[in-house]
């Protein structure tokens, strides 16, 4: 029998031509004489014939001559590949990926050639690799660093001339599903057939969990980008829901693919109503110091893709800007400022800020942090814009890390295990070789190692200072305990024992970002979107000491509105932070934090009581009657806080008079006003009234004061960017509608 | 004109001539592409990996040592690329969005079907039972076959890029095909009818 299996053996390597002579005799005798082995060989012959029907496929046209033109010369050693310019060609959005894919690669070498590292590649080939452990990364985070912002210019593009047709049928449940189930199964078969490429990433219809989610999803995510360059088979694979939209070439300088959206998670947001002063005279909520949603949002538009509507939270945007409020005095860690004027995108209307600013405290006076980083290294990690910008973050950050901070660090996938041993922040080189060491492979059992990362932070809490564990992951808890709940617990558990929680996003495709703020949120923490390195150097060094020190906890806010001044009102943003007017004196009630220097806005469009807009309301009580107190107040904030030790909290509170409503606003108001706007023209808000992204660009433009590290013109960089790629239907009114 | 050879072409690149590079990249594009796509199944993840070659190809040209051949270490880099990618999926199965892996070839036969002449239908049937077929292959012996019948490389060279012995190599693609004879037994009885 064993002979037999020999022989078979012996005859597949007869017809690959890989015997010697003499077994090559041999099989041709036994051909020549043996049926059963003739039958064998026709067999394999005919094996070889069948799987020759899956013939050779083509390269997207794209990909070639991207690669082939753009990328593979010369340019991108020398790193000049980055000056932006704009191409008009018709279509051709999946060179956007392939441009992004090497940009990113291309980008990291770059900065890698730069510091003498050749880590990753040479890594990728198992040669070569030295470790390098004594870079100057000071200096290389800045050459590094500015590599990308230089780039990022503004693409200009005319929105309408490749765009043939553009159809939008009325979306239903199911079908954004259905649609993509199909373009996937399609594509790859039809390339085969017409040589029709169809971009995989270009169905952005993503995961909604909720019914009216789908809805929602599919006005404005369903941007089915339809490349078709070669003109020839062009029929459309999306039949129901197609937009077809204009793609745009331009080399953008970021850390990332097009964002392929299909795994990631939006929660629905429903914005806060008007509400009317009379019946609900007290809005209440918790700050929200978060900004990954404002990341979030210009990771989608610098992959030239409108971000899906849930994905805008406009406090998050809003909160992303620091604002120039004045210092707090005093003994209250921070200072409240109010501002009332008109309204820009409804005159009639008044808008309210209240903001906060957080003392600032200097490098000295920081108390000592201990700091524990958990970072996920499993193998959805190791793409570039994931575990390797995080390296590139962490090493800027040990720079800033003083003799009385601790830095360990725990990783997991498949197994949590650690890294560093708590290590004192003068100890540089020995932090600096762990981070170097990290790469990505394996599952990842996050529960595990939170458990461990709160078990290190705890045996070397240090009273009175910084106790955090700053968790690094594209969010794929998948082995082990993946149950939501069981990690919330966990995080709760630790939180009161003065340990906060951290969370730094990073990656695409995989990334659940309403696990991630839920987490955060549980653990008194902050939640970052990292994107760039820029962003990464915004969080971790920059702002170090507001991510990293709570001044602050359980921060609330409870503004009464006075019904003699105020007909309705509604919060801008904080859907997710609302709380129950009870909370507010509800010290067992867990709400934001607030950081060394962090500044905190929000806003109120206010519906003055002359006003003859009508508000959706309820009958008038029959067996009582509201007494209004005139009074020419038009609000009072009440602010509750606690000190992050303390359980008690502390109330402030201070009045604003309808009197003082100004006609210019400060910068401050200005700025948090556009950058709203933008927010509401995103998730087309149907409280956007006269919004226009004109309108917002030039408020922003002159609101943007000294904006030192150029985030404000950022975002007014992604103004233009999301006005050219917005395809939804502009009303005359300036507005967006997508009927 | 003399024809170079890749090795001819990829030191001529070492030594900072672009030109050579694109010759390169005329030569392997197509080839490289093809053999991830059957590897890993996906489009998109193969133009990933061509991509990815090409970038090593270009960052780390010195890598290559003028000794080996040039295909195969080119291969042995996409081979790196594509295991990597194969890992990566391999644990990326998410508790919110599990992917039926066997699944997903199910779905090539739904693009419409109906309006195709009969026998496109049997050639389109019997490229999909192929493409399935492949796909269930293990890595090891999927990849072997796929150097072998498709790429066309010797066992050597197959050997070399899976880093394994000659033997194993001849191996591999016999219980490769042996698995293969098995699974397409009844699309293949259709030739012989033919």
């Amino acid at each position: 029998m064993n002979n037999r299996e020999d022989l078979k053996q012996l005859i597949s390597a007869y017809i690959d031509g890989e015997t010697t002579p003499e077994e090559k005799e041999r099989v041709e005798t036994l051909l020549a004489t043996d049926a059963e082995a003739k039958k064998y060989y026709n067999n394999l012959k005919n094996l070889s014939s069948s799987l020759r029907t899956w013939s050779n496929e083509a390269l997207s046209p794209d990909l070639e001559q991207k690669l082939n033109k753009d990328y593979l010369s010369q340019k991108i050693e020398e790193g000049r590949a980055m000056k932006a310019k704009t191409k008009r060609t018709v279509a051709v959005a999946s060179t956007v990926l392939i441009a992004l894919v090497v940009f990113s690669v291309s980008l990291d070498v770059y900065k890698r050639n730069v510091q003498g590292r050749l880590k990753s590649a040479t890594d990728e080939i198992g040669e070569q690799y030295q470790p390098a452990q004594s870079q100057p990364v000071a200096t290389t985070a800045q050459t590094t660093v500015s590599a990308p912002i230089t780039a990022v210019t503004p693409v200009t593009v005319t929105a309408s001339a490749p765009v043939p047709t553009v159809q939008q049928s009325a979306p239903s449940n199911g079908i954004v599903k259905s649609a993509r189930a199909r373009t996937e199964g399609v594509m790859l078969a039809k390339a085969v057939e017409t040589k029709q490429y169809e971009p995989y990433y270009m169905d952005q219809s993503y995961n909604v969990n909720k019914a009216e989610g789908a809805t929602r999803s599919a006005k404005s995510v369903t941007l089915g980008f339809q490349a078709d360059s070669s003109a020839k088979g062009g029929r459309m694979l999306y039949d129901q829901v197609q937009v077809v939209a204009p793609a745009f070439v331009g080399p953008t300088v970021y850390y990332g693919q097009p964002v392929d959206t299909n795994t990631e998670q939006y929660d629905q947001i429903n914005e806060n109503e008007y509400q009317e002063a009379m019946q609900n005279p007290l809005s209440t909520f918790s700050i929200d110091v978060d900004t990954a949603s404002y990341s979030n949002i210009r990771r989608f538009l610098e992959s030239n893709q409108m971000p899906p509507e849930d994905s805008v939270r406009i406090e998050e945007m809003i909160n992303y800007f620091s604002y120039e409020y004045p210092e707090p005095t005093g003994e209250d860690p921070f200072s409240i400022t109010t501002e009332v004027a008109a309204c820009p995108w409804n005159t009639t209307h008044k808008l309210a800020l209240i903001g906060l600013q957080g003392k600032r405290l200097k490098g000295t006076e920081m108390p000592s942090s201990n700091l524990v980083f958990l970072i996920d290294v499993s193998g959805s990690m190791q793409d570039q814009n994931k575990l390797p910008l995080l390296q590139q973050a962490f090493r800027m950050m040990v720079q800033q890390l003083r003799a009385e901070d601790t830095v360990s660090i725990v990783v997991y996938a498949g197994a949590a295990g650690q890294v560093l041993e708590p290590t004192s922040g003068d100890q540089k080189q020995k932090i600096l070789s762990a981070i170097n060491s990290l790469s990505a492979g394996g599952s990842t059992a996050g529960a595990e190692g939170i458990q461990m990362a709160y078990e290190l932070a705890k045996k070397n809490y240090i009273k009175g200072g910084n106790n955090r564990v700053v968790l690094a992951t594209d969010g794929d808890f998948n082995v082990g305990v993946s149950n939501d709940g069981e990690l919330v617990r966990i995080i709760e558990e630790k939180r009161k024992e003065g340990i906060f929680l951290t969370i730094l996003g990073v990656g695409m495709g995989n990334y659940k970002d309403s696990k991630m703020q839920k987490l955060a949120d549980k653990g008194n923490g902050n939640y970052y979107y990292i994107d760039t390195l820029k962003e990464a150097k915004k969080v971790l060094v920059q702002e170090l000491g507001s991510a990293l020190f709570t001044i602050a906890k359980d921060v609330k806010i409870q503004v009464e509105f006075n019904p003699s001044q105020v007909k309705a009102y509604r919060l801008v943003g904080y859907e997710k932070r609302m709380l129950n007017k009870e909370d507010f004196n509800d010290d067992t009630k867990d709400a934001g934090e607030l950081g060394i220097g962090h500044t905190v806005t929000a806003l109120y469009e206010i519906i003055p009581a002359d006003s003859k807009e009508p508000v959706a309301s309820v009958d008038a009580l029959k067996y009582q009657t509201t007494q209004v107190k005139t009074s020419e107040d038009l609000l009072t904030v009440k602010l509750r806080y606690k000190k992050p030790e303390e359980n008690e909290s502390k109330l402030l509170s201070r009045v604003v008079s309808a009197k003082e409503v100004v006609t210019q606003m400060s910068n401050n108001l200005s700025w948090a006003s556009a950058v709203s706007e933008f927010g509401m023209i995103l998730r087309n808000s149907k409280f956007k009234a006269s919004s226009s992204y004109a309108d917002t660009l030039t408020r922003a433009q002159a609101s943007k004061g000294e904006d030192k590290f150029g985030y404000r013109q950022e975002m007014i960089d992604l103004i233009q960017k999301a006005e050219s790629l917005d395809v939804r239907v502009t009303t005359p009114g300036g507005g967006i509608s997508t009927k | 004109m003399e024809v170079k050879t890749d090795e001819i072409l990829i030191s001529e690149y070492q030594q900072g001539n672009a030109q050579a590079l694109e010759e390169l990249f005329g030569r392997y594009k197509k080839a490289i592409f093809n053999y991830a796509l059957r590897l890993l199944g996906d489009r998109a993840d193969a133009e990933d990996i061509v991509a990815e070659s090409f970038m090593i190809l270009v960052t780390n040209k010195m890598a290559y040592q003028p000794q080996a051949k040039f295909s195969t270490w080119f291969y042995r880099v996409a081979h790196n690329m594509a295991i990597s990618r194969i890992r990566r999926r391999k644990y990326s199965v998410s508790m919110w969005f599990k992917k039926n892996d066997g699944d997903d070839f199910e779905e090539w036969d739904v693009a419409d079907t109906k309006d195709l002449p009969q026998e496109e239908l049997i050639k389109k049937e019997k490229n999909l039972a192929v493409r399935k077929a492949i796909q269930k292959l293990p890595e090891d012996q999927k990849e072997a076959l796929i150097l072998r019948e498709y790429q066309e490389l010797s066992y050597h060279e197959i050997s070399v890029i899976l880093d394994c012995s000659l033997e194993n190599v001849k191996i591999l693609i016999f219980r490769a095909r042996e698995a293969l004879r098995t699974e397409l037994a009844s699309v293949m009885s259709e030739d012989s009818h033919e």
